[in-house]
């Protein structure tokens, strides 16, 4: 290949980058618009017409002109207040999660890193579990007295293992890894005793654990939002420092990047994004593992493009995968829904492992 | 002074491993850092790279304390070259050059026109613009480690640290990198800080040099005042013959296995030698255990020279003088001593036919006598067949003769070995000859 060839497809990259971003979100939109579709709760689907105007109405400005002669209230009610709300919740969960996946697999230089690796998980856990078993209710900028106290818990576990990790001024990532590991492992054993006790409530405990939002709440996404678009963003200031740190810390330090900083205030917003995610659906698993490895099979390690598509595909995914829950779920079951954490490890364990097999082992992160 | 090292001392909880290292360099320096695995030459440029702050002592860049200014500052003006670099995902070549113009970049800045010429430029330098889109975990060793070095250059530096940057190349790779790396010292007044191994390459690229032993700076300076044999020795532990070498008139080192501690003098062997032919046998001889005289050698002749190295003794003539009686006689006293002779394949010419006498007065002496008859005599015979008549008198004395040194080491063995199973043999004879009190008295009973 001549010089000049590599030179410009080097360039071209970054428009390559702008298209698959842009493409992404549109997919991603046209999905949320399909996914209003499934549901049980009429007899007869809604359309895609009439969801569009009922979506359409609420833009400001363009909404009065568009005629919603045909849409009921009910029909209203169902797409704004059930189904609309879960799709979105799928987007920012699914987002955060995979996001939060990125940043540990760059800090960590580790491909088993994932959202829950420092204890986030176990914290969320034994905190959610806490609230279930103590019965009370309240409500706190529209989260239950569950939300919040996973989002302590959660935050709670991240601190405790990154402060027994410190040395001196240095947090080395192994260290943090194992320590990870340890507090996650006291925390499930809590939660295991927690279910010996639990009696009627271990059912939603049990639930809880495998991860769900089907009756979230606009509320709750509210609440939740800011932290985790805020969080997204504001790690995207790093993904340079991402691609620096993959050389090695020393090396990255050499070539001018703070390394603790940047590495702090990564695992920070990691932790935070993934908090506020699983302290309103649960511990939906493997979306912050695969994401990031399924996103840099497609488009490589270069974590300015990483981040953004990684945080797209996994909104995608939990939001296809919150659809399968939901279609599964009208033949087999009189009551309740499959948890779509189950769908997440159910069926994206094989999608994943024949993704690897189709790289025939030239996958190496 | 770009770069200056003041009285640095660098511990790891309480040992220390760095004390008072002094060190200063100018544009074009090119030192290298000499010293025993453990001596401190890792820590030092650690220090000097900012990853491990010295507990006391100053390193100033630029007249700035270099642990007050910013990452981005050190790295615009000093690029590491590490002994090994893992790296974590799978980028391009291309990718991993570009980052090292990471600290000449905005945050949100992309790479720009400019950062890929000056990527361009350094990939060609070190030959690796072919690879620009491969990606890096499958590019081999040597390449991968250009990929670095280039990573490193693309930095724009003024100081260039490496920390033994050619471990895992071959010799090809390692001389073409050395060879970019002094062109950009010489030609862009680039300072090369380089750990070494290898003494040789050192010689070969520095200018000057620091030996560091036992966390301390043993020697500082001139690479020549710095590698000589007395500090390779004192610092390393280790025997080497220094010399400037004659095609690249460079300082080259030929280190000398260690001696075996407990090498135990079998016996001695009186060398016959002369011009370079009983070099080698010494050292081995001597490493084996025995110990080793010689003669006669004029002086100057390489294995007098080698003689001398090695603290063997040498029954000695004038330079490009024949052998007087007096030293003839002198030799064959040093002769008497022996409890071997070996006669090597040496030229003979009128200057050294007593040698060969020498030697038959060995055997007839009854000293064992070795030969080693590996360049036929016809070859080197240069005195019309007198010398070739004295080797047929000693072959017909039963002088032993073999085709080479290996021969000779191993029947040398062999022999050493026969010698010792048949004493052990003679004394367990000796021991059941003896007569012994108890089984007589079980005789009796009988």
């Amino acid at each position: 290949m001549s010089k000049d060839e590599v030179e410009s497809t080097f360039f071209r990259r970054t428009s390559r980058w702008k298209l698959i971003v842009l493409l992404l979100v549109a997919a991603l939109i046209i999905i949320v618009i399909v996914s209003l579709n499934f549901g049980s709760e009429l007899k007869t689907p809604i359309s895609f017409s009439d969801i569009l105007t009922i979506l359409g109405k609420r833009i400001p400005f363009l909404g009065d002109h568009i005629d919603s002669s045909s849409i009921t209230l009910q029909m209203e009610a169902i797409i704004l207040t059930y189904r609309l709300p879960r799709v979105i919740a799928g987007v920012l969960i699914g987002a955060a999660l995979a996001a939060a996946g990125v940043l540990y697999q760059g800090v960590f230089k580790n491909p088993m890193a994932e959202s829950y690796v420092l204890g986030v998980s176990a914290g969320a856990a034994v905190g959610a579990s806490f609230a279930i078993l103590s019965g009370i209710s309240f409500a706190f900028l529209g989260l239950g007295l569950l939300q919040v106290a996973a989002f302590v818990g959660a935050l709670s576990a991240m601190f405790l293992v990154y402060s027994i990790s410190r040395v001196g001024s240095r947090v080395p990532v192994e260290t943090l890894l194992l320590n990870g590991i340890a507090v996650n492992f006291c925390g499930f054993a809590i939660v295991g005793l927690l279910e010996i006790l639990a009696g009627n409530e271990l059912g939603n405990i049990v639930g809880w654990l495998i991860g769900g939002y089907s009756n979230i709440l606009w509320k709750s996404i509210w609440s939740v939002l800011p932290i985790i678009v805020v969080g997204i963003v504001a790690s995207y200031f790093f993904a340079r420092d991402l691609n620096v740190l993959s050389m090695g810390e020393e090396t990255a330090h050499h070539l001018g990047v703070n390394v603790e900083r940047s590495k702090q205030i990564l695992l920070v917003l990691a932790s935070l994004i993934t908090a506020a995610a699983v302290s309103i659906s649960g511990l939906i698993g493997f979306v912050g593992l695969m994401i990031p490895h399924l996103t840099r099979l497609l488009i490589g390690p270069d974590h300015r493009i990483l981040l953004p598509t990684s945080t797209v595909v996994g909104a995608i995914y939990l939001v296809i995968c919150d659809d399968i829950a939901r279609v599964i779920t009208t033949p087999f079951l009189s009551t309740g829904e499959f948890p779509v954490g189950i769908i997440t490890m159910l069926f994206g364990g094989p999608f994943f492992i024949f993704l690897l097999k189709r790289k025939k082992g030239s996958y190496k992160p | 002074m770009l770069l200056n090292v003041d009285g640095v001392e660098c511990r790891y909880g309480s040992v220390k491993v760095l004390e008072d290292v002094n060190l200063s360099v100018k544009g074009g320096d090119f030192v290298g850092i000499l010293g025993p695995n453990g001596s401190g030459k890792t820590t030092l440029l650690k220090s000097i790279s900012r990853i491990l702050k010295p507990h006391k002592g100053t390193i100033l860049l630029n007249e700035a304390d270099i642990y007050s200014l910013k990452s981005v500052e050190v790295a615009k003006q000093m690029a590491v070259v590490p002994q090994e670099t893992s790296i974590g995902f799978n980028f391009s070549a291309l990718d991993i050059v570009l980052m090292g113009r990471n600290p000449h970049m905005k945050r949100f800045q992309m790479e720009s026109e400019k950062d890929m010429a000056v990527a361009r430029k350094v990939m060609n330098l070190t030959n690796i613009w072919h690879l620009a889109e491969r990606p890096i975990n499958e590019l081999s060793g040597g390449e991968k480690q250009r990929v670095i070095i280039a990573r490193a250059l693309a930095q724009e530096p003024k100081i260039l640290l490496l920390d033994e940057p050619l471990t895992h190349l071959d010799i090809m790779n390692q001389l073409e990198i050395m060879d970019l790396v002094k062109d950009l010292c010489v030609k862009e007044k680039l300072v090369v800080l380089a750990v070494f191994h290898d003494f040789n390459l050192a010689a070969r690229y520095c200018n000057s040099a620091i030996m560091l032993k036992d966390s301390r700076i043993f020697a500082a300076g001139n690479l020549t005042e710095v590698l000589t044999s007395e500090n390779v020795k004192s610092v390393f532990n280790v025997d080497a013959i220094v010399q400037k070498h004659l095609v690249t008139n460079s300082i080259f080192v030929v280190p000398l296995s260690p001696q075996k501690a407990s090498s135990y003098k079998k016996c001695s062997i009186h060398l016959i030698c002369g011009a370079g032919t009983g070099t080698a046998l010494m050292k081995i001889l001597l490493d084996e255990g025995y110990s080793v005289t010689a003669g006669v050698l004029n002086v100057l002749d390489t294995d007098f020279e080698t003689a001398q190295f090695l603290k063997i003794p040498v029954t000695t003539e004038a330079p490009f003088s024949p052998i007087t009686e007096k030293t003839h006689k002198a030799n064959l006293e040093m002769i008497s001593e022996a409890s071997l002779v070996v006669l090597t394949s040496v030229p003979f010419g009128f200057g050294n036919l007593q040698n060969l006498e020498a030697a038959i007065a060995a055997v007839e002496q009854g000293i064992p006598t070795f030969v080693i008859d590996e360049v036929p005599i016809e070859k080197r015979d240069f005195t019309k067949g007198k010398a070739k008549a004295l080797l047929e008198e000693l072959r017909s004395k039963c002088a032993e003769f073999v085709k080479d040194q290996n021969e000779l080491l191993s029947i040398l063995n062999v022999s050493v070995e026969k010698l010792k199973i048949a004493k052990e043999e003679r004394d367990r004879i000796l021991a059941h000859l003896k007569p012994e009190e108890s089984p007589k008295k079980t005789k009796i009973k009988w």
